[in-house]
């Protein structure tokens, strides 16, 4: 696919995937966790991830985030990725746009700060501290502490989850513009079914280590998702509990 | 073990000093500002009682100025001694006497803090002996610190770093220990160096502690000076009181208590005031911005 751009080239991964994993296996001592799993996420493709606690989803992201060792198999990505966090994980010492610009390294971080908060809405509170921020404004500041990195590989760790109902969907909206602008693949773990379905071009359901099953979005015409075929594959058997 | 000791003990420290903060203005303003101005006038009614008391029983002769000088006399002694005797040199020196030893302790009580923190290595060839040296109460000591060092400016110095190394110590180690591990899994993730991740989020995350630290070094600094300028002083604001002692001068003896407290008290200001300055952003500390 690539064959025609020399390699080593950034260009390369212009149009390349976000990330490949192969055989990945991750163990705890002598639990294994996930086992021998293949994921491919090209750029600009959503992908969420569904399944019970403990399937390994999240296990699978910090692995991807370089956050935990791997006992086998390979992860290759053209960059760092970038990771939000189910809690906001903002430094209470640092204004906002000092907290966006953590970790990069350019001698306009604050003009670049800007831009990243600009775009999540909160342009004017660049030297605001983060405890004068709501739930939901906060997580919007990690959102855009992960884009100004400029990521080929977005990470999103139930990001939305301690949001309320209403926020959440602003989130979304907010997430799809993002994402759409900024074109990185994503990787989004997640509990909410409905979330997923809003959000993903593909669907991941995570069980034992493994995919057990995927779902690629409607597009142009084909079927759309089913709820609740989802959630029976997550276990729940939706005509019971509705 | 004896980290967990050690833990305790300084968690309480900590929490009576934030709450303490919050209470002197650092929280959120109430809906009643001026009830609370009220309350702190209030709080001052029995002091100026006592003190009126005490100059009215003195008037009147019923506290012999041999027990009790009468305030007024002790301020005119302190306007005596400071336009003609010694008292601003003897302030001088004691203040001298207690930065230089303040130094000196915050430097090895920070710099071992800072190794024990960071490293289980440096936890386990320094801590214990540190926690054991700590057991004995500092003035404890005092007879060996005088027959090795003898009474000069050495003693009193070595007095005032000793009393001030292990609160800055435990306190360092303290903070260091107790940043939040996810902020340091976001510096990874955000691609920090080692070196950025302690400029960035250790060591501001490790402040507040380290300020308490400070603030109550500043105290055993104090007590650690008025026993050593007690010992064999020629000079200082405990030398004054000793000399005056020697004369039945309780208005200076009663002079010097006062400077001591009075000093006590701005030390206490001055840490509090770094604590507002360099903790803004912490809701417990900071003036609300």
């Amino acid at each position: 696919m690539n064959a025609h751009v020399a390699p080593l080239s950034p260009a390369s991964f212009e149009t390349g995937p976000a990330v490949v994993v192969s055989n990945l296996v991750r163990s705890y001592g002598s639990r294994v966790v996930i086992e021998k799993l293949n994921l491919r996420i090209e750029r600009g493709e959503f992908v969420a991830l569904l399944g019970e606690s403990g399937c390994g989803k999240t296990t699978l992201l910090r692995a991807l985030a370089g956050l935990d060792s791997i006992q086998g198999g390979r992860i290759v990505a053209p960059r760092r990725p970038a990771v939000v966090f189910q809690e906001h994980r903002l430094l209470p010492w640092d204004s906002l746009w000092r907290n966006v610009s953590l970790g990069l390294q350019v001698p306009d971080a604050r003009e670049r700060a800007a831009e990243a908060l600009t775009e999540v809405g909160l342009g004017d509170r660049l030297d605001d501290w983060p405890r004068n921020l709501s739930g939901g404004q906060a997580q919007r500041v990690a959102l855009a502490r992960a884009l100004v990195q400029q990521p080929e590989l977005l990470l999103l760790d139930e990001p939305f989850a301690a949001l309320d109902a209403l926020t959440r969907i602003r989130m979304h909206e907010l997430v799809r513009e993002l994402v759409a602008n900024h074109q990185p693949g994503v990787l989004l773990v997640t509990h909410d079914v409905d979330e997923a379905i809003a959000l993903a071009d593909r669907i991941l359901v995570m069980r034992n280590g493994a995919i057990a099953y995927e779902h690629r979005a409607a597009r142009s015409g084909s079927t759309p998702i089913s709820r609740s075929e989802l959630l029976a594959e997550l276990g729940v058997n939706s005509h019971s509990t509705h | 073990m004896s980290n967990m000791e050690l833990s305790g003990i300084d968690r309480s420290v900590i929490g009576a000093d934030r709450a303490r903060s919050s209470q002197n203005g650092g929280g959120p303003p109430t809906k009643n500002n001026l009830g609370t101005r009220g309350l702190q006038l209030l709080s001052w009614l029995a002091p100026v009682v006592l003190v009126i008391v005490w100059e009215w029983l003195a008037q009147a002769g019923w506290l012999s100025p041999q027990v009790l000088p009468a305030p007024s006399k002790v301020i005119r002694t302190a306007f005596k001694l400071a336009t003609t005797g010694t008292l601003l040199n003897d302030l001088g020196v004691s203040l001298l006497r207690a930065a230089a030893g303040f130094v000196i302790g915050t430097a090895i009580g920070g710099g071992l803090g800072i190794l024990v923190g960071f490293s289980r290595i440096a936890e386990a060839l320094i801590d214990r002996s540190v926690q054991m040296i700590r057991a004995i109460p500092f003035l404890a000591a005092l007879p060996l610190v005088i027959v090795w060092l003898g009474v000069g400016e050495t003693q009193k110095i070595f007095l005032v770093a000793l009393g001030v190394t292990f609160p800055i110590y435990i306190n360092t180690v303290l903070g260091i220990r107790q940043v939040d591990p996810k902020l340091l899994e976001l510096g990874r993730v955000q691609g920090l160096s080692s070196l950025q991740l302690i400029r960035r989020i250790i060591l501001p995350g490790a402040l507040p502690s380290i300020l308490t630290g400070v603030r109550y070094a500043l105290a055993t600094a104090w007590l650690a000076l008025v026993v050593a300028e007690t010992i064999g002083a020629q000079s200082g604001i405990g030398f004054l009181a000793m000399d005056a002692r020697e004369f039945l001068r309780t208005d200076v003896i009663v002079l010097t208590i006062v400077i001591y407290a009075l000093i006590g008290v701005a030390a206490d200001g001055i840490a509090r005031f770094l604590e507002r300055r360099l903790l803004a952003w912490h809701p417990n500390y900071g003036a609300a911005r």
